[in-house]
């Protein structure tokens, strides 16, 4: 968002969208924009996801997908670059586990297109796969030894009870 | 059990170990280093699809760019997801509601596609988003 003089709010002006979009951002937190952008973002991958799968497979559509992160990766790997003064000591594990993180990601980017192809719906599809929290949560509790509170217990048995009645 | 639902039960197993060995990661080194790799682990898969698997050529444009645009949306929605987290947003929240994103999709769907659910697929499909909401609270933001 573009940096505003206070001499803009000295003199008086007629209400432009420029105002209003500054309005908005103070009523309204920085995160909370992010976070919305987020969801419209997100939410939108799920519908022409399944626009694409009417008409390519679920390899060809990981192959295109990738092309479309290709901008963005560009523009990451800008901003990391003018970072590379920082070495961590775990800096290879951690690439390591980034680099495992985008096999897995991209192996289940592939099922989830699958899934589309074989006759799932949007509708159906993203809310059972939005559920892989519970994945996350589990293994937490088996391996990492981590304790989950009384709200991740109720989730995972709303996440058990919603996949038995997005399949039936 | 329909073969569409083993697939997204595969994609929600993958996606969720993805959840853990991120962590890993991002323990060690920045979100954007992280998210790089991420990227060049997507390159890398994509090389060997195409080294491996008869692909299909000769699409129609609104699949391929549907396709492609699929990759932007959730590749800038990682980062904006990020932005969120240094934008002073509590991860418990922020990440609880981006867990909304399914209920977007959900509404183009029926409003785009024409997609009709059951009753019951209905009321999986707000339990489904209230289950990832719960899961998503940080429990140690809690305490």
């Amino acid at each position: 968002m573009p940096v505003i003089p206070h001499s803009h709010y000295a003199r008086p002006v007629q209400s432009t969208s420029a105002d209003s979009n500054l309005a908005l951002s103070r009523r309204i937190p920085k995160w909370l924009l992010w976070s919305l952008l987020t969801i419209v973002l997100w939410g939108t991958w799920g519908l022409v996801s399944k626009i694409a799968s009417t008409g390519v497979d679920a390899y060809m559509n990981q192959l295109l997908y990738t092309a479309g992160l290709a901008p963005l990766m560009v523009f990451v790997a800008i901003t990391v670059h003018r970072e590379r003064g920082k070495v961590s000591a775990n800096r290879n594990s951690g690439i390591f586990w980034a680099f495992f993180t985008g096999i897995l990601g991209g192996v289940g980017n592939i099922a989830f297109f699958q899934a589309l192809v074989k006759g799932g719906k949007a509708s159906v599809v993203a809310p059972v796969t939005a559920l892989f929290p519970m994945v996350t949560v589990l293994l937490a509790l088996m391996f990492l030894k981590e304790k989950l509170g009384r709200t991740q217990w109720l989730g995972l048995a709303l996440a058990f009870a919603a996949i038995y009645m997005l399949s039936v | 059990m329909h073969l569409w639902l083993w697939f997204s039960i595969a994609a929600l197993v993958l996606w969720g170990i993805s959840g853990i060995t991120q962590k890993l990661a991002t323990n060690r080194i920045t979100s954007e280093r992280s998210f790089l790799w991420f990227c060049w682990a997507m390159v890398a898969l994509s090389a060997v699809v195409m080294l491996v698997v008869h692909l299909q050529w000769g699409l129609g444009r609104l699949v391929v760019v549907s396709a492609i645009a699929g990759g932007a949306l959730n590749g800038v929605g990682a980062w904006t997801s990020f932005r969120a987290l240094e934008s002073g947003g509590k991860a418990s929240i922020v990440i609880s509601l981006v867990s909304l994103y399914p209920l977007l999709t959900v509404l183009l769907a029926v409003l785009i596609l024409g997609e009709r659910l059951t009753g019951l697929q209905t009321m999986g499909a707000f339990t489904a988003i209230a289950a990832a909401i719960l899961l998503s609270v940080d429990t140690s933001a809690q305490a």
